[in-house]
Formats: C-alpha cells, sequence, structure tokens
C-alpha cells in the first residue's frame, strides 16, 4: 500500500507541476518579484528619476544664509535620509525671483529657496516649486531652513565654537519603562509588524489558497468523473487522503521554495546591475526598516522565530489540506466546493489581517487570544512573538493546538471522508455526515 | 468462484439490499438487472469492496473481498469514471498501476487493447477530446486492462454504434472463454439474453427471479400462439384449451391455457393448405421482467 501511496503522491504532484499554468503562474511570479526588487533600476531605466537628485537654488538677499543653509540641509539630509551623497544640489542663484520662475518651469525637479530679511531684522523664506513636494523633502527644506533661522541668531550672539558644537550635538535620551518586561527595542516592532509583515505573510496566505484550491479541485474532479469508484476500489480511501494531503503540502514547499529562489533571483539581478550596493538602492525607507531591525535585536531572535514560525506553518498547511480533503469529499460538483471553500479563504484573511492590526491594537487581549486559534495562529502567533506579546511559552501552545486539530480532523475527518467520496447526492448531506462522525474506523 | 451469500446492506433504516444470494463460476457471464434504485450499483459496490455490507458475505474464490484481491477485478461504472484532462496513455497507466501493474505490462497490454479497438492514434490524445463511443472504449480497455478474473460491467454498452457493440461483445465472450467471471448489466434486454446464462431480477433490494435462463423461460414459457392462413376464428375457438382468439390485420392470436394446448391447435387447423405461419411464441427476458417487476427494464 505504502507504493500506491507514493504512486498517487506523484501522480497528484504531476498533474499540478507538469502543466503549463503552473509554469506560466511561476515565469509571472519570477518576473513581477525580480521586478519589485529591482524596481529603482527599472524606473532608471525607462528615463524615471527614481534617484534624481533635486536642485534647490537659493537667493540669498541676505548675504549671509546660504553657507549656513547648504551645511544645514546637507546635515538633515544625513540625519533624515541616511544618505551620505546627498539627496540634492544646492546652487546660488544670483538672478530675480522672477526669472528664478522661469528657470523652475523649464527644469525638472527643482526647487527656488529666497531667503530675506522681514520687518523685525529675522530671516523670512520663500520656497517655489513647479508642483507639490515629497513630504520629506518638504520636511528637510523646512527644518534647514529653521535651523539656518537658529544658527544665523547664534551666530550673532558671539558663542563660542565649542558652545556651538555642544547646542548641536543630540542630547543624550534614556528611556524608562515601568513594566520591566519591556525593552526600547520592542516599540520598533510595530513599525515593522506594519511595514514588514504583509509582506512575509502574503505569500503565507496566497500559498494556503493554492493548497486548498488543489487539494478542492483534485478530490471533486476525481469525484465527479466518478474516477473516484475505480481509485477506491484499489486503494483504501485512508491512502487516498493521506495522499492528496502529502502531495498538496509538497507542491506548497515546492512553490515556497520557488518564491525564495524568485527573490534571491531578484537580489541576484540587483548585485548585477547595482554592483554591491543590495540594500542602499532601496531608498531610505527599505534601509530604515533594516537598520531598525538590526537595532531591535530581532535578527538574534530569529534563530527561534523563525524555526518556530515555520513549524507552526507547515502544521496549519495541512490542517487546510486535511480540512480542504473532507470538504471536497463531502460536495457533488464544483459550484459547491467553491462554496465550501469560501469559509476557509475567509479564516485565512482575518488571520492576515489581524497580523497587520496587530501592532496597532497593541496588548488586546482579544487578538491574543485569537494567536492560540489553529488556522489563524500561523499568521498571528508569530507577529505577536515579533511585538512581544506572546513568549516562547505561548508560541508552543499554539502550535501544540494546531496539532490537536490535525489530530482531530485525521481521526474524525476520515471517517467524513470515507462516506462523502462516494455519495453523489446533495439531499441530507450534513445528516449523513454527522452520521458518518459516528461509525468506528 | 464469486460467491455472494445472504447479503444484507443497510444505510440508515432504508434496506437497499436484501438478502441477496448468487454465485457466479469462472467463465459465466452473469446478468444483474433491475430497475433504478433496485440495489444493483449498491451491490456492485459492496463486491468492489467498496462497501461493507450489513450482514452476509462476498468472496473470490474462498477469500474476503479486500485491497488484496481487488487487483484480479475490473470494473466498468455506468458513468465514465475516467479523469478526462489526462491522456489515453496516462489513464490507463494510473488504473493499471492502481491495480498493482507494472508501466512496461500495462504499456504492452494497453497497445494490444488500442489496436484490438481499432483506436491506436488516441493514444496520446487528452481523454477529453475523444467522441463518446471513444472514450466509452477507453472505459472498458482500463477495466480489462489487468486481465481481470472478475469482470464487472455495468451498462457496457452505452453510447457505443451496432459496430462497436460487436467489438465489445467478441471481446467479453473472449474474457468468458478464457475464464473470467462477468457479471453484466444492461438496459438492453437483448444484451442480456445475448449473453448470460445465469441471472438474477432484483426489486427494492431483494432477488424476485433467479437461475439459468433456460430454465427461466421454460417456467415463463408464452401461451400465446400467432396462426397465419385460411383459417376462421371459430374453428380456433372451439379447441379445448383455448382461452381466447384475436383476430388482427393478417393473424391470429391464440392464447392458450398451457403449452400442451399447442399441440392440438396445430392439429385442429393442419386441415387446411394455407397456413404460411404457426409459431408458439417464447417469453423474452423484457416480458418475463414487466411480469415480474411490474414496469419494463427497457424504459
Amino acid at each position: 500500500m505504502t507504493s500506491k501511496l507514493n504512486y498517487l503522491i506523484g501522480v497528484s504532484l504531476k498533474r499540478k507541476v507538469k502543466t503549463k499554468w503552473f509554469l506560466v503562474a511561476n515565469i509571472i511570479l519570477a518576473i513581477v518579484i525580480a521586478g519589485i526588487i529591482n524596481i529603482d533600476s527599472i524606473i532608471t531605466f525607462f528615463g524615471g528619476d527614481f534617484n534624481d537628485k533635486t536642485t534647490i537654488y537659493v537667493i540669498d538677499d541676505t548675504k549671509e544664509s546660504y553657507p549656513i543653509f547648504e551645511q544645514q540641509l546637507k546635515d538633515t539630509d544625513l540625519n533624515l535620509q541616511q544618505s551620505e551623497d546627498g539627496s540634492y544640489v544646492v546652487k546660488k542663484y544670483n538672478k530675480t525671483f522672477e526669472e528664478a520662475k522661469k528657470l523652475i518651469e523649464e527644469e525638472e525637479k527643482s526647487v527656488v529657496v529666497w531667503f530675506q530679511q522681514d520687518q523685525d531684522n529675522t530671516l523670512k523664506a520663500t520656497i517655489l516649486s513647479e508642483q507639490f513636494l515629497e513630504s520629506l523633502d518638504s520636511q528637510i527644506l523646512v527644518n534647514a531652513i529653521n535651523t539656518t533661522k537658529i544658527s544665523l541668531a547664534i551666530l550673532k550672539s558671539n558663542i563660542s565654537e565649542e558652545q556651538m558644537a555642544s547646542i548641536y550635538a543630540n542630547p543624550t535620551i534614556e528611556r524608562i519603562y515601568l513594566d520591566e518586561t519591556k525593552k526600547s527595542e520592542d516599540e520598533n516592532m510595530q513599525m515593522i509588524t506594519t511595514t514588514v509583515f504583509p509582506v512575509v505573510i502574503l505569500p503565507f496566505f496566497m500559498l494556503t489558497l493554492f493548497l486548498v484550491q488543489m487539494i478542492g479541485a483534485e478530490v471533486n474532479d476525481e469525484k465527479t468523473t466518478r474516477g473516484m469508484e475505480i481509485i477506491i476500489s484499489n486503494v483504501s480511501p485512508k491512502t487516498h487522503f493521506f495522499a492528496k494531503v502529502i502531495a498538496g503540502n509538497l507542491f506548497v514547499l515546492i512553490q515556497g521554495i520557488l518564491l525564495v529562489a524568485f527573490v534571491g533571483l531578484g537580489f541576484l539581478i540587483r548585485h548585477f546591475i547595482g554592483g554591491n550596493s543590495i540594500i542602499n538602492g532601496f531608498g531610505t525607507e527599505v534601509s530604515n526598516v533594516i537598520q531598525d531591525l538590526g537595532e531591535s535585536g530581532l535578527l538574534d531572535k530569529f534563530i527561534y522565530i523563525i524555526p518556530l514560525s515555520l513549524l507552526l506553518m507547515i502544521l496549519t498547511f495541512i490542517a487546510y489540506s486535511l480540512l480542504a480533503g473532507i470538504l471536497a469529499s463531502m460536495t457533488t460538483n464544483t459550484e459547491d466546493f467553491q462554496q465550501l471553500q469560501t469559509p476557509i479563504i475567509i479564516v485565512s484573511l482575518i488571520g492576515y489581517y489581524l497580523a497587520m492590526m496587530a501592532g496597532v491594537f497593541n496588548g488586546a487581549v482579544f487578538i491574543k487570544v485569537l494567536g492560540f486559534v489553529p488556522l489563524i495562529s500561523a499568521i498571528l502567533a508569530p507577529s505577536l512573538l515579533v511585538l512581544g506579546q506572546f513568549g516562547i511559552f505561548e508560541f508552543i501552545i499554539a502550535i501544540v493546538f494546531v496539532v490537536i486539530m490535525n489530530w482531530l480532523l485525521i481521526r474524525y475527518g476520515l471517517r467524513i471522508y470515507k462516506v462523502g467520496i462516494l455519495n453523489y447526492s446533495s439531499s441530507g448531506l450534513w445528516k449523513k455526515m454527522f452520521k458518518a462522525l459516528k461509525t468506528k474506523e | 468462484m464469486l460467491k455472494v451469500d445472504h447479503v444484507t446492506k443497510y444505510y440508515g433504516d432504508f434496506l437497499a439490499v436484501d438478502d441477496l444470494s448468487f454465485t457466479v463460476k469462472p467463465g459465466e457471464i452473469f446478468g444483474l438487472l433491475g430497475v433504478n434504485g433496485a440495489g444493483k450499483t449498491t451491490t456492485f459496490r459492496m463486491i468492489m469492496g467498496l462497501l461493507d455490507p450489513s450482514s452476509g458475505s462476498i468472496t473470490l474464490n474462498g477469500k474476503k473481498i479486500d485491497y488484496d484481491v481487488t487487483d484480479q477485478i475490473g470494473f466498468l461504472t455506468e458513468e465514465r469514471s475516467l479523469l478526462t484532462k489526462m491522456t489515453v496513455k496516462e489513464q490507463c497507466l494510473f488504473y493499471g498501476t492502481l491495480k498493482g501493474m507494472k508501466e512496461k505490462d500495462i504499456l504492452n497490454r494497453l497497445e494490444e487493447l488500442l489496436e484490438r479497438f481499432e483506436i491506436s492514434e488516441y493514444k496520446d490524445k487528452k481523454i477529453k477530446e475523444l467522441s463518446k463511443g471513444n472514450q466509452q472504449k477507453i472505459q472498458f480497455i482500463t477495466a480489462i486492462i489487468n486481465n481481470p478474473k472478475l469482470l464487472i460491467l455495468d451498462e457496457p454498452f452505452s453510447g457505443l454504434d451496432p459496430f462497436n457493440i460487436e467489438l465489445f461483445k467478441n471481446e467479453i465472450i473472449t474474457m468468458s472463454n478464457q475464464g473470467s467471471m462477468i457479471i453484466f448489466s444492461s438496459h438492453r434486454m437483448e444484451h442480456v439474453e445475448l449473453f448470460c446464462k445465469k441471472l438474477v431480477v432484483m426489486l427494492n433490494g431483494r432477488s424476485v427471479l433467479e437461475g439459468y435462463l433456460s430454465e427461466i423461460k421454460d417456467q415463463y414459457r408464452k401461451k400465446n400462439i400467432l396462426i397465419k392462413g385460411d383459417v376462421k376464428k371459430s374453428e380456433l375457438e372451439k379447441v379445448d384449451g383455448v382461452l381466447e382468439v384475436v383476430e388482427k390485420a393478417d393473424e391470429f392470436e391464440v392464447k392458450i391455457k398451457d403449452h400442451t394446448i399447442a399441440a392440438k391447435v396445430f392439429e385442429a387447423i393442419s386441415k387446411h393448405k394455407k397456413i404460411t405461419k404457426f409459431v408458439v411464441e417464447e417469453p423474452s427476458l423484457n416480458e418475463i421482467f414487466v411480469a415480474k417487476v411490474g414496469e419494463s427494464y427497457d424504459k
């Protein structure tokens, strides 16, 4: 019977993998993933301005603001964007403001800053641009103008260079939490869960859909064509059921490995296009996230977070596949299965949104309790573990719950499966299934 | 030998098969007849080991039918049991392997059968691309690919033209001659009459008629004589044992008490010189079926 099980697994896998749709879908996925990883290069290739610097023309009627502003802008840019090359080119403009307007119209990505003295003899600035400025550009410009104003005032106060350096130095901030279990790194986690998690868990959600669809469609196809009678007359329903579950999970594993390979391919392409700066070219946001991950100490926690999360995800994939097989056995046509799989998809979606919101509703008991619920826990529990709301103990409990669910699905679901796969009538379906639950092996 | 011994099957409170017994010996073609819902499919499923009887037993060559024995059985279901997205070769490899056959043996047997059924060119075609008749041929091939000792055929001629029915008939008879036990179910009574030496007629899960076809026909000998010629109705009515004479367009239908009366009728009209027809009607299986079950199986 083992050889028949292996054979059935092989046939199921081949039916899914050796299709043109699998090939086409994966070519598209490879292109999309590699494309997203290299989006900056693609934009630049098509004439985009992803890395173009913004030129800032400065009209300095005060005769003393320009050098200070240039320095302040460089410092602010470095602080906020971690851009050592600088995102801006600052040029002094010696013509009138009216002539600057014409220049702005002709030159893309340019801004004019006009410094004047106001009635109180303090600095007044006018910012001129063709379109809206990006929020970060606007923030950096305003910061640089403000600090220019303060610097000018300090300079006029005859403060020594040492005092000046002390004033400009960043203050030392000590963070104290009354809750001793909290660490300053955990404060970064909210940002990480809202930015990183949707990206990381999307493949899990996608693979869950693939899994449910694959098992459901196959069982349904064999059942509606009555091929099931021939198959079940030669292999036991148990063998058939496990063959579908194992094949489905192997397929998900193959697809998961392919997704990782596509990400690797994307980075490889990035390496060849952009030299060694694999991360830098992504822009400030990605660099900041990676920096935050490092600072938060999360990278050190990956030693246990990744294996535990993978274990939970694999067990949950098995739970989804068992459930899909059982539900598919109860259907009598494809439309029935589409209706029956909807609740599974909704449950998975709930987990997806809750994982994204876990950081927002930090510490909510409701979300914490749902983190133990099988099917949802595979997405939610890892995010709670990262946020520090779940410890390893709670996470292991979530794993145990999924194991118990799988055991129940195998023990009782198999009874339904045995009756369901040879049932072709939808009348009294639930009655038949509940009755099947009471039967013994 | 297949032995179905006092088999009963309940679905909950519903009695699907009630104390059914029959045997099929090697080389025999056995007819299992009944209207829809009579219990045929349940019986087939129990023989195939898909369902367990509530009571009684089914054995093949003395062994209970389980997954160690099903490799020796071939099953052709009434509906198409083909995975239509597969090619003919893939489908036969799939079912053949599940029957415990080796790939090489399956391919050799497939070549032979495809040639015999004159569809060698469809080997690499997807089943969904084939006509209904050719799909039925493939289904038949998958049922016999393992040279089964027991072959169950549920409506094997569905969707076939007369030429292909002949092909199937020859194959079934060949298998029977080679010693296979064949259980046959069809709505076409002429096919059942042609093939089956033994049969069971089921009604509401019970056997209402069983035995050898020749004996059944003897028991149900029709009490009608058809006569064509220069005979008068009154002459026929005078013969002892004649119950009724019906005058039809160009012949008489004479209803008699029992088959011994036929000789008396023949003697009575033998003086006439222009008798062109004298037929003592033999009952058709359908008529016997109607008499027993109360409705036509051909419907």
